[in-house]
Protein backbone atom coordinates (compact mmCIF):
# COMPACT_ATOMS: atom_id res chain seq x y z
CA UNK A 1 0.00 0.00 0.00
CA UNK A 2 1.05 3.01 -1.12
CA UNK A 3 1.51 6.10 1.68
CA UNK A 4 -1.02 8.88 0.97
CA UNK A 5 1.02 11.51 -0.79
CA UNK A 6 0.68 15.23 0.80
CA UNK A 7 1.75 18.31 -0.66
CA UNK A 8 5.02 19.34 -0.03
CA UNK A 9 4.11 23.32 -0.42
CA UNK A 10 1.76 24.72 -2.34
CA UNK A 11 2.64 26.04 -5.95
CA UNK A 12 3.66 29.63 -5.74
CA UNK A 13 3.03 31.53 -9.52
CA UNK A 14 5.19 34.27 -9.58
CA UNK A 15 3.27 37.91 -9.25
CA UNK A 16 1.34 39.61 -11.82
CA UNK A 17 3.28 43.13 -11.95
CA UNK A 18 1.04 45.83 -10.66
CA UNK A 19 0.88 49.03 -13.02
CA UNK A 20 2.73 51.38 -11.64
CA UNK A 21 2.67 55.26 -12.44
CA UNK A 22 5.41 57.51 -12.82
CA UNK A 23 5.63 60.89 -14.30
CA UNK A 24 6.87 62.21 -17.66
CA UNK A 25 10.07 63.77 -17.37
CA UNK A 26 8.92 66.13 -20.36
CA UNK A 27 5.82 66.91 -19.89
CA UNK A 28 4.96 65.87 -15.95
CA UNK A 29 1.71 63.89 -17.25
CA UNK A 30 1.20 60.36 -15.43
CA UNK A 31 2.85 57.57 -17.63
CA UNK A 32 1.45 53.95 -16.85
CA UNK A 33 4.12 51.40 -16.48
CA UNK A 34 1.90 48.26 -17.13
CA UNK A 35 4.66 45.39 -17.27
CA UNK A 36 6.58 47.02 -15.06
CA UNK A 37 10.16 45.30 -14.24
CA UNK A 38 9.83 43.85 -17.85
CA UNK A 39 9.28 46.53 -20.17
CA UNK A 40 12.83 48.38 -20.76
CA UNK A 41 11.07 52.16 -22.28
CA UNK A 42 7.76 53.48 -22.11
CA UNK A 43 6.34 56.13 -24.54
CA UNK A 44 4.50 58.88 -23.30
CA UNK A 45 0.76 59.22 -23.75
CA UNK A 46 0.45 62.45 -23.42
CA UNK A 47 4.09 63.88 -25.51
CA UNK A 48 4.94 60.66 -26.98
CA UNK A 49 8.55 61.75 -25.38
CA UNK A 50 10.39 58.01 -24.83
CA UNK A 51 11.36 57.16 -21.56
CA UNK A 52 14.10 54.96 -20.02
CA UNK A 53 12.76 52.78 -17.10
CA UNK A 54 14.74 50.31 -17.05
CA UNK A 55 16.86 51.91 -13.48
CA UNK A 56 14.39 53.31 -11.44
CA UNK A 57 15.11 56.63 -11.82
CA UNK A 58 12.94 57.42 -15.50
CA UNK A 59 15.05 59.15 -18.02
CA UNK A 60 14.18 60.94 -21.13
CA UNK A 61 15.50 59.21 -24.14
CA UNK A 62 13.91 61.30 -26.74
CA UNK A 63 11.53 64.72 -26.31
CA UNK A 64 8.70 65.04 -28.68
CA UNK A 65 5.82 67.72 -28.43
CA UNK A 66 2.96 65.88 -30.07
CA UNK A 67 -0.44 64.34 -28.90
CA UNK A 68 -0.80 60.53 -28.98
CA UNK A 69 -2.74 59.23 -31.49
CA UNK A 70 -5.91 57.77 -30.90
CA UNK A 71 -5.75 53.66 -31.53
CA UNK A 72 -8.09 51.01 -32.56
CA UNK A 73 -7.29 49.33 -29.55
CA UNK A 74 -6.59 51.61 -26.72
CA UNK A 75 -3.48 50.81 -24.69
CA UNK A 76 -4.39 48.97 -21.43
CA UNK A 77 -7.24 46.84 -23.08
CA UNK A 78 -7.37 43.28 -22.41
CA UNK A 79 -8.13 40.99 -24.59
CA UNK A 80 -8.81 37.25 -24.98
CA UNK A 81 -6.96 35.01 -27.62
CA UNK A 82 -6.71 31.62 -27.95
CA UNK A 83 -7.66 31.11 -24.06
CA UNK A 84 -4.59 33.90 -22.57
CA UNK A 85 -5.88 37.38 -21.48
CA UNK A 86 -3.33 39.92 -22.75
CA UNK A 87 -2.94 43.39 -22.03
CA UNK A 88 -2.24 45.58 -25.15
CA UNK A 89 0.74 47.72 -23.90
CA UNK A 90 2.65 49.28 -26.86
CA UNK A 91 2.36 50.25 -30.34
CA UNK A 92 4.14 50.90 -33.16
CA UNK A 93 3.43 51.80 -37.00
CA UNK A 94 6.39 50.71 -39.47
CA UNK A 95 6.13 51.16 -43.15
CA UNK A 96 8.74 49.56 -45.64
CA UNK A 97 10.47 51.60 -47.75
CA UNK A 98 8.30 51.21 -50.79
CA UNK A 99 5.89 49.91 -49.35
CA UNK A 100 2.49 50.12 -47.31
CA UNK A 101 2.21 50.70 -43.89
CA UNK A 102 0.77 48.64 -41.16
CA UNK A 103 0.45 48.46 -37.04
CA UNK A 104 2.09 46.31 -34.71
CA UNK A 105 0.48 46.11 -30.76
CA UNK A 106 2.62 44.37 -27.91
CA UNK A 107 1.09 42.55 -25.51
CA UNK A 108 2.07 41.45 -22.76
CA UNK A 109 0.79 38.80 -19.99
CA UNK A 110 3.08 37.53 -16.81
CA UNK A 111 2.53 34.04 -17.39
CA UNK A 112 2.89 34.13 -21.60
CA UNK A 113 5.23 36.52 -22.36
CA UNK A 114 5.02 38.85 -24.88
CA UNK A 115 2.93 38.82 -28.27
CA UNK A 116 1.68 40.76 -31.00
CA UNK A 117 -1.03 41.99 -32.84
CA UNK A 118 0.19 42.64 -36.62
CA UNK A 119 -2.19 43.98 -38.49
CA UNK A 120 -2.34 46.06 -42.08
CA UNK A 121 -5.68 47.16 -42.14
CA UNK A 122 -7.19 43.98 -43.80
CA UNK A 123 -6.87 41.50 -40.82
CA UNK A 124 -5.15 40.61 -37.80
CA UNK A 125 -2.51 38.27 -37.44
CA UNK A 126 -0.97 37.10 -33.70
CA UNK A 127 2.87 37.02 -34.17
CA UNK A 128 5.23 34.87 -31.44
CA UNK A 129 8.91 35.39 -31.31
CA UNK A 130 11.07 32.28 -32.38
CA UNK A 131 13.50 30.59 -29.83
CA UNK A 132 14.67 28.44 -32.53
CA UNK A 133 15.91 29.15 -36.65
CA UNK A 134 13.83 27.77 -39.28
CA UNK A 135 15.47 25.23 -41.33
CA UNK A 136 15.64 26.15 -45.41
CA UNK A 137 14.64 23.81 -47.28
CA UNK A 138 15.48 25.43 -50.47
CA UNK A 139 15.89 29.02 -51.90
CA UNK A 140 12.10 29.65 -51.69
CA UNK A 141 11.23 27.79 -49.03
CA UNK A 142 11.44 27.36 -45.01
CA UNK A 143 10.55 24.55 -42.73
CA UNK A 144 9.46 24.69 -39.21
CA UNK A 145 8.02 21.59 -37.44
CA UNK A 146 6.21 19.83 -40.52
CA UNK A 147 4.92 22.89 -41.93
CA UNK A 148 6.81 24.59 -45.12
CA UNK A 149 6.67 28.64 -45.99
CA UNK A 150 7.04 30.02 -49.32
CA UNK A 151 8.84 33.53 -50.03
CA UNK A 152 7.07 36.03 -50.28
CA UNK A 153 9.02 39.47 -49.17
CA UNK A 154 12.49 39.82 -50.15
CA UNK A 155 14.51 41.35 -48.12
CA UNK A 156 13.93 45.48 -47.15
CA UNK A 157 14.08 48.03 -44.86
CA UNK A 158 11.18 48.55 -42.23
CA UNK A 159 11.02 52.06 -40.26
CA UNK A 160 9.30 52.92 -37.14
CA UNK A 161 7.14 55.98 -37.53
CA UNK A 162 5.56 56.31 -34.84
CA UNK A 163 5.66 54.82 -31.13
CA UNK A 164 3.47 55.08 -28.20
CA UNK A 165 3.24 52.37 -24.80
CA UNK A 166 6.35 50.45 -23.58
CA UNK A 167 8.44 47.90 -24.55
CA UNK A 168 11.21 45.60 -23.52
CA UNK A 169 13.64 47.10 -25.82
CA UNK A 170 14.92 50.80 -26.03
CA UNK A 171 12.56 51.66 -29.31
CA UNK A 172 12.64 55.00 -31.13
CA UNK A 173 11.06 56.36 -34.23
CA UNK A 174 13.24 55.85 -36.90
CA UNK A 175 14.80 52.93 -35.68
CA UNK A 176 15.60 50.01 -38.79
CA UNK A 177 15.45 47.16 -39.92
CA UNK A 178 15.72 44.63 -42.80
CA UNK A 179 13.05 42.66 -43.04
CA UNK A 180 11.59 39.38 -45.15
CA UNK A 181 8.64 37.33 -45.32
CA UNK A 182 7.55 33.67 -46.18
CA UNK A 183 3.65 32.77 -46.03
CA UNK A 184 1.90 29.56 -45.71
CA UNK A 185 -2.08 29.70 -46.08
CA UNK A 186 -2.86 31.09 -42.28
CA UNK A 187 1.04 32.14 -41.45
CA UNK A 188 3.48 33.96 -41.90
CA UNK A 189 7.66 33.91 -41.13
CA UNK A 190 9.12 37.35 -40.41
CA UNK A 191 12.83 37.51 -40.48
CA UNK A 192 14.23 41.08 -38.93
CA UNK A 193 17.91 41.71 -38.61
CA UNK A 194 19.92 44.47 -37.97
CA UNK A 195 23.43 44.88 -36.87
CA UNK A 196 23.28 43.49 -33.10
CA UNK A 197 21.03 40.33 -34.04
CA UNK A 198 18.83 38.30 -36.06
CA UNK A 199 15.26 37.41 -34.96
CA UNK A 200 12.24 35.41 -36.42
CA UNK A 201 8.54 35.75 -35.88
CA UNK A 202 6.20 33.93 -36.43
CA UNK A 203 2.12 35.24 -36.88
CA UNK A 204 -0.72 32.81 -37.29
CA UNK A 205 -3.40 35.41 -39.00
CA UNK A 206 -6.60 35.73 -36.41
CA UNK A 207 -10.50 35.53 -37.48
CA UNK A 208 -12.46 38.99 -37.79
CA UNK A 209 -14.55 36.87 -34.88
CA UNK A 210 -11.54 36.42 -32.92
CA UNK A 211 -10.22 40.12 -33.08
CA UNK A 212 -14.18 41.19 -32.35
CA UNK A 213 -14.44 39.44 -29.26
CA UNK A 214 -11.24 39.79 -27.79
CA UNK A 215 -10.39 43.48 -28.50
CA UNK A 216 -13.97 44.73 -29.93
CA UNK A 217 -11.56 45.69 -33.18
CA UNK A 218 -13.83 46.48 -36.64
CA UNK A 219 -13.47 44.08 -39.75
CA UNK A 220 -10.77 45.47 -42.17
CA UNK A 221 -10.85 45.42 -45.81
CA UNK A 222 -11.21 42.03 -47.51
CA UNK A 223 -9.75 42.60 -50.83
CA UNK A 224 -6.91 42.32 -51.96
CA UNK A 225 -6.35 39.52 -49.55
CA UNK A 226 -3.16 39.07 -47.38
CA UNK A 227 -0.24 37.06 -48.00
CA UNK A 228 -1.12 34.52 -45.57
CA UNK A 229 -4.42 34.39 -46.38
CA UNK A 230 -6.15 31.11 -46.96
CA UNK A 231 -8.24 30.85 -50.48
CA UNK A 232 -11.70 30.18 -48.99
CA UNK A 233 -12.42 28.00 -52.00
CA UNK A 234 -9.00 25.81 -51.06
CA UNK A 235 -10.32 24.43 -48.40
CA UNK A 236 -13.34 22.86 -49.53
CA UNK A 237 -12.28 22.04 -53.49
CA UNK A 238 -10.15 18.62 -52.51
CA UNK A 239 -13.05 17.29 -50.55
CA UNK A 240 -15.27 18.68 -53.71
CA UNK A 241 -13.53 16.84 -55.94
CA UNK A 242 -13.93 13.78 -54.17
CA UNK A 243 -17.53 14.13 -53.90
CA UNK A 244 -17.92 14.67 -57.33
CA UNK A 245 -15.31 11.17 -58.43
CA UNK A 246 -18.13 9.40 -55.83
CA UNK A 247 -21.20 10.98 -57.54
CA UNK A 248 -19.91 9.70 -60.72
CA UNK A 249 -19.57 6.60 -59.98
CA UNK A 250 -22.80 6.43 -58.17
CA UNK A 251 -24.46 7.84 -61.59
CA UNK A 252 -22.80 5.62 -63.51
CA UNK A 253 -24.29 2.79 -61.89
CA UNK A 254 -27.68 4.06 -61.80
CA UNK A 255 -27.36 3.89 -65.41
CA UNK A 256 -27.14 0.17 -65.14
CA UNK A 257 -29.38 -0.36 -62.80
CA UNK A 258 -31.78 1.85 -65.15
CA UNK A 259 -30.88 -0.63 -68.02
CA UNK A 260 -33.53 -0.76 -71.00
CA UNK A 261 -34.97 -3.55 -73.01
CA UNK A 262 -33.45 -4.30 -76.66
CA UNK A 263 -34.71 -3.06 -80.12
CA UNK A 264 -38.08 -5.42 -81.38
CA UNK A 265 -39.40 -5.13 -84.71
CA UNK A 266 -42.86 -3.02 -84.71
CA UNK A 267 -43.13 -3.67 -88.73
CA UNK A 268 -42.57 -3.00 -92.27
CA UNK A 269 -44.51 -0.91 -94.75
CA UNK A 270 -43.91 0.03 -98.28
CA UNK A 271 -43.65 3.48 -99.43
CA UNK A 272 -46.03 5.12 -102.19
CA UNK A 273 -44.05 5.56 -105.24
CA UNK A 274 -46.45 8.89 -106.04
CA UNK A 275 -45.30 10.06 -102.89
CA UNK A 276 -48.96 10.61 -101.72
CA UNK A 277 -49.15 10.28 -97.79
CA UNK A 278 -50.23 6.95 -96.08
CA UNK A 279 -50.91 5.84 -92.34
CA UNK A 280 -50.06 2.30 -90.86
CA UNK A 281 -51.21 1.15 -87.35
CA UNK A 282 -48.47 -0.84 -85.40
CA UNK A 283 -49.19 -2.66 -82.66
CA UNK A 284 -49.90 -3.49 -80.06
CA UNK A 285 -46.84 -2.87 -77.94
CA UNK A 286 -46.95 -3.44 -74.08
CA UNK A 287 -44.89 -1.05 -71.78
CA UNK A 288 -44.64 -2.96 -68.26
CA UNK A 289 -42.60 0.19 -66.16
CA UNK A 290 -44.35 2.77 -64.57
CA UNK A 291 -42.91 5.56 -66.92
CA UNK A 292 -40.57 4.82 -70.03
CA UNK A 293 -38.46 6.01 -72.26
CA UNK A 294 -39.84 5.13 -75.70
CA UNK A 295 -37.02 4.81 -78.97
CA UNK A 296 -38.48 4.28 -82.36
CA UNK A 297 -36.00 4.21 -84.83
CA UNK A 298 -36.92 4.13 -88.29
CA UNK A 299 -34.72 2.70 -91.64
CA UNK A 300 -35.31 3.21 -95.06
CA UNK A 301 -33.07 0.98 -97.12
CA UNK A 302 -33.32 2.19 -100.56
CA UNK A 303 -33.49 5.65 -99.78
CA UNK A 304 -31.59 7.68 -101.98
CA UNK A 305 -31.61 11.74 -102.61
CA UNK A 306 -35.26 11.71 -100.74
CA UNK A 307 -36.29 11.87 -97.38
CA UNK A 308 -39.22 10.32 -95.72
CA UNK A 309 -41.52 12.05 -92.95
CA UNK A 310 -42.99 10.15 -90.35
CA UNK A 311 -45.47 11.31 -87.26
CA UNK A 312 -45.66 9.28 -84.92
CA UNK A 313 -48.70 8.79 -82.34
CA UNK A 314 -48.35 6.52 -79.60
CA UNK A 315 -51.89 5.46 -78.40
CA UNK A 316 -53.05 3.83 -75.00
CA UNK A 317 -55.64 1.62 -75.99
CA UNK A 318 -57.06 2.14 -72.42
CA UNK A 319 -56.92 6.14 -72.11
CA UNK A 320 -56.42 7.16 -75.73
CA UNK A 321 -53.88 9.45 -74.48
CA UNK A 322 -51.67 10.11 -77.43
CA UNK A 323 -47.86 10.87 -76.98
CA UNK A 324 -46.33 12.27 -80.59
CA UNK A 325 -42.83 12.24 -81.85
CA UNK A 326 -41.91 13.73 -85.52
CA UNK A 327 -38.98 12.24 -87.29
CA UNK A 328 -37.51 12.11 -90.89
CA UNK A 329 -34.94 9.76 -93.11
CA UNK A 330 -33.16 12.06 -95.47
CA UNK A 331 -30.08 10.84 -97.52
CA UNK A 332 -29.01 12.39 -100.18
CA UNK A 333 -25.59 11.63 -102.73
CA UNK A 334 -23.62 13.91 -105.93
CA UNK A 335 -21.15 14.11 -107.24
CA UNK A 336 -19.45 17.69 -108.03
CA UNK A 337 -15.59 19.06 -108.54
CA UNK A 338 -14.32 17.27 -105.23
CA UNK A 339 -15.84 14.12 -106.61
CA UNK A 340 -18.57 12.15 -104.66
CA UNK A 341 -20.51 13.21 -101.56
CA UNK A 342 -23.20 11.77 -99.36
CA UNK A 343 -25.22 13.43 -96.72
CA UNK A 344 -27.72 12.38 -94.06
CA UNK A 345 -28.81 8.97 -93.26
CA UNK A 346 -31.58 6.17 -94.15
CA UNK A 347 -32.09 6.33 -90.49
CA UNK A 348 -34.29 8.08 -87.57
CA UNK A 349 -34.51 7.95 -84.16
CA UNK A 350 -37.22 9.75 -81.82
CA UNK A 351 -37.38 9.07 -78.16
CA UNK A 352 -40.78 9.97 -76.34
CA UNK A 353 -40.54 10.77 -72.62
CA UNK A 354 -42.72 9.62 -69.71
CA UNK A 355 -44.62 7.17 -71.69
CA UNK A 356 -46.63 5.43 -68.93
CA UNK A 357 -47.33 1.64 -68.33
CA UNK A 358 -50.17 -0.12 -70.64
CA UNK A 359 -50.70 -1.58 -74.42
CA UNK A 360 -50.18 0.71 -77.26
CA UNK A 361 -50.88 1.72 -80.90
CA UNK A 362 -48.39 3.37 -82.94
CA UNK A 363 -49.28 4.75 -85.75
CA UNK A 364 -47.24 6.06 -88.19
CA UNK A 365 -47.81 8.90 -90.85
CA UNK A 366 -45.65 8.75 -93.69
CA UNK A 367 -44.61 10.17 -96.70
CA UNK A 368 -41.62 9.42 -99.37
CA UNK A 369 -40.59 11.96 -101.00
CA UNK A 370 -37.72 12.57 -103.79
CA UNK A 371 -34.92 15.42 -104.83
CA UNK A 372 -33.65 16.03 -108.01
CA UNK A 373 -30.33 18.03 -108.06
CA UNK A 374 -31.20 19.54 -111.68
CA UNK A 375 -35.37 19.91 -110.60
CA UNK A 376 -34.67 23.90 -110.08
CA UNK A 377 -32.82 24.15 -113.27
CA UNK A 378 -33.94 21.45 -115.40
CA UNK A 379 -37.34 22.01 -115.97
CA UNK A 380 -39.34 18.48 -117.44
CA UNK A 381 -40.93 18.86 -120.89
CA UNK A 382 -44.34 17.56 -121.78
CA UNK A 383 -44.60 14.45 -122.43
CA UNK A 384 -41.06 13.66 -120.55
CA UNK A 385 -41.70 10.24 -118.41
CA UNK A 386 -41.50 11.48 -114.65
CA UNK A 387 -38.57 10.37 -112.73
CA UNK A 388 -39.60 8.09 -109.86
CA UNK A 389 -35.90 8.42 -108.14
CA UNK A 390 -35.93 6.39 -105.17
CA UNK A 391 -39.28 5.34 -104.92
CA UNK A 392 -39.19 3.41 -107.94
CA UNK A 393 -41.46 0.43 -107.35
CA UNK A 394 -38.44 -1.93 -108.64
CA UNK A 395 -36.33 -0.14 -106.00
CA UNK A 396 -39.22 -1.18 -103.54
CA UNK A 397 -39.20 1.46 -101.16
CA UNK A 398 -40.23 0.40 -97.53
CA UNK A 399 -39.74 1.71 -94.00
CA UNK A 400 -38.83 -0.61 -90.98
CA UNK A 401 -39.51 0.34 -87.51
CA UNK A 402 -38.24 -0.90 -84.41
CA UNK A 403 -39.03 0.06 -80.79
CA UNK A 404 -37.60 -0.20 -77.36
CA UNK A 405 -37.89 1.37 -73.84
CA UNK A 406 -35.53 2.18 -71.42
CA UNK A 407 -35.77 5.19 -68.72
CA UNK A 408 -33.10 7.06 -68.75
CA UNK A 409 -32.14 10.12 -71.85
CA UNK A 410 -28.37 10.51 -72.11
CA UNK A 411 -28.79 14.08 -71.74
CA UNK A 412 -30.04 13.61 -68.34
CA UNK A 413 -26.36 12.02 -67.75
CA UNK A 414 -24.60 15.25 -69.04
CA UNK A 415 -27.27 17.78 -67.31
CA UNK A 416 -26.41 15.59 -64.08
CA UNK A 417 -22.42 15.89 -64.83
CA UNK A 418 -23.10 19.67 -65.61
CA UNK A 419 -25.05 20.70 -62.55
CA UNK A 420 -22.29 18.42 -60.39
CA UNK A 421 -19.36 20.32 -62.07
CA UNK A 422 -20.61 23.51 -61.98
CA UNK A 423 -19.79 24.57 -57.98
CA UNK A 424 -16.03 23.34 -58.54
CA UNK A 425 -15.80 24.84 -61.91
CA UNK A 426 -16.76 28.29 -60.38
CA UNK A 427 -14.98 27.62 -57.13
CA UNK A 428 -12.16 26.94 -59.17
CA UNK A 429 -11.93 29.97 -61.08
CA UNK A 430 -12.34 32.04 -57.82
CA UNK A 431 -9.40 30.27 -56.14
CA UNK A 432 -7.16 31.12 -58.73
CA UNK A 433 -8.85 34.63 -59.23
CA UNK A 434 -7.82 34.81 -55.30
CA UNK A 435 -4.09 33.55 -55.07
CA UNK A 436 -3.20 35.37 -57.98
CA UNK A 437 -4.29 38.71 -56.12
CA UNK A 438 -2.97 37.27 -53.12
CA UNK A 439 0.43 36.44 -54.59
CA UNK A 440 0.58 39.90 -56.53
CA UNK A 441 1.93 41.59 -53.58
CA UNK A 442 4.76 39.05 -53.77
CA UNK A 443 8.30 40.17 -54.55
CA UNK A 444 8.49 36.28 -56.06
CA UNK A 445 7.37 34.81 -59.17
CA UNK A 446 3.68 33.18 -58.50
CA UNK A 447 3.46 29.60 -57.92
CA UNK A 448 0.61 27.19 -58.22
CA UNK A 449 -2.66 28.05 -59.72
CA UNK A 450 -1.55 31.52 -59.65
CA UNK A 451 1.31 31.26 -62.20
CA UNK A 452 -1.16 29.67 -64.58
CA UNK A 453 -1.32 32.43 -67.57
CA UNK A 454 1.54 34.11 -66.33
CA UNK A 455 3.30 35.55 -69.26
CA UNK A 456 7.02 35.51 -69.61
CA UNK A 457 6.35 39.60 -68.90
CA UNK A 458 5.16 39.36 -65.48
CA UNK A 459 8.54 37.13 -64.65
CA UNK B 1 -16.49 19.73 -42.03
CA UNK B 2 -16.30 22.93 -44.05
CA UNK B 3 -19.68 25.13 -44.70
CA UNK B 4 -19.18 24.53 -48.23
CA UNK B 5 -17.91 21.74 -48.48
CA UNK B 6 -21.43 20.92 -46.76
CA UNK B 7 -23.07 22.45 -49.33
CA UNK B 8 -21.75 21.29 -52.16
CA UNK B 9 -22.44 17.42 -50.62
CA UNK B 10 -26.33 18.50 -50.20
CA UNK B 11 -25.79 19.69 -53.93
CA UNK B 12 -24.71 16.59 -55.44
CA UNK B 13 -27.51 14.79 -53.20
CA UNK B 14 -29.63 17.08 -54.77
CA UNK B 15 -28.58 16.70 -58.42
CA UNK B 16 -28.46 12.62 -58.03
CA UNK B 17 -31.78 12.79 -56.50
CA UNK B 18 -33.31 14.64 -59.55
CA UNK B 19 -31.57 12.22 -62.14
CA UNK B 20 -32.72 9.22 -60.25
CA UNK B 21 -36.39 10.91 -60.20
CA UNK B 22 -35.50 11.61 -63.85
CA UNK B 23 -34.85 7.91 -64.08
CA UNK B 24 -38.06 6.93 -62.55
CA UNK B 25 -40.13 8.81 -64.90
CA UNK B 26 -38.52 8.58 -67.71
CA UNK B 27 -38.33 11.95 -68.19
CA UNK B 28 -35.73 14.53 -70.25
CA UNK B 29 -35.95 18.37 -71.43
CA UNK B 30 -34.71 17.18 -74.40
CA UNK B 31 -36.82 14.47 -75.84
CA UNK B 32 -38.48 14.74 -79.13
CA UNK B 33 -41.38 12.97 -78.20
CA UNK B 34 -44.23 14.75 -76.37
CA UNK B 35 -43.89 17.88 -78.06
CA UNK B 36 -45.01 18.58 -81.41
CA UNK B 37 -42.73 19.72 -83.38
CA UNK B 38 -42.59 20.98 -86.76
CA UNK B 39 -39.93 20.18 -89.76
CA UNK B 40 -38.09 23.19 -90.36
CA UNK B 41 -39.62 23.26 -93.72
CA UNK B 42 -36.51 23.09 -96.39
CA UNK B 43 -35.90 20.29 -97.62
CA UNK B 44 -33.01 19.40 -99.44
CA UNK B 45 -28.55 18.97 -98.68
CA UNK B 46 -27.18 21.64 -97.30
CA UNK B 47 -24.27 20.33 -99.05
CA UNK B 48 -22.30 23.26 -100.03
Amino acid sequence: MQPEMQPVADIQLPAAPAVKALACPACGGSVELRAAGYSVSVVCQYCSSILDVADPQVKLIAQYNQAAEALEIPLGSRGTLRGVEWEAIGYMQRSAYGGGAWDEYLLFNPYHGYRWLITDGRGWSLGEQLTVTPLRDDYETLRLGNQTYQRFYEDSTARVDYVLGEFYWRVAVGEEVVGADWARPGAMLSREKNAHEVSWTRSVLLTHKEMADAFGVRKGASWPPMPHQPSPNAAWLGMGFKIFAGMFLLLAVLILAFGGTSWTSAGRFPVAPDGSERTVTLGPIHFGHLYQRVEIRADVPTLENGWVDLDYSLVDRRTQQVYEAYGAAERYSGSDSDGPWTEGSRGSSVSVASVPAGDYDLVVDYKGNRWSSGSLYSPRYVGMPEDLGWMTPVNKPEVVVEVRTGALFLSSFWIALILLGLPLLIGLIRHIQFDKARQAESDFAPTGFAALGASEDDE
Amino acid sequence: MNPRTFLYGLWSLGVVALFVLSGIFAWSPFAEGGRARAHAGIYGPTHK
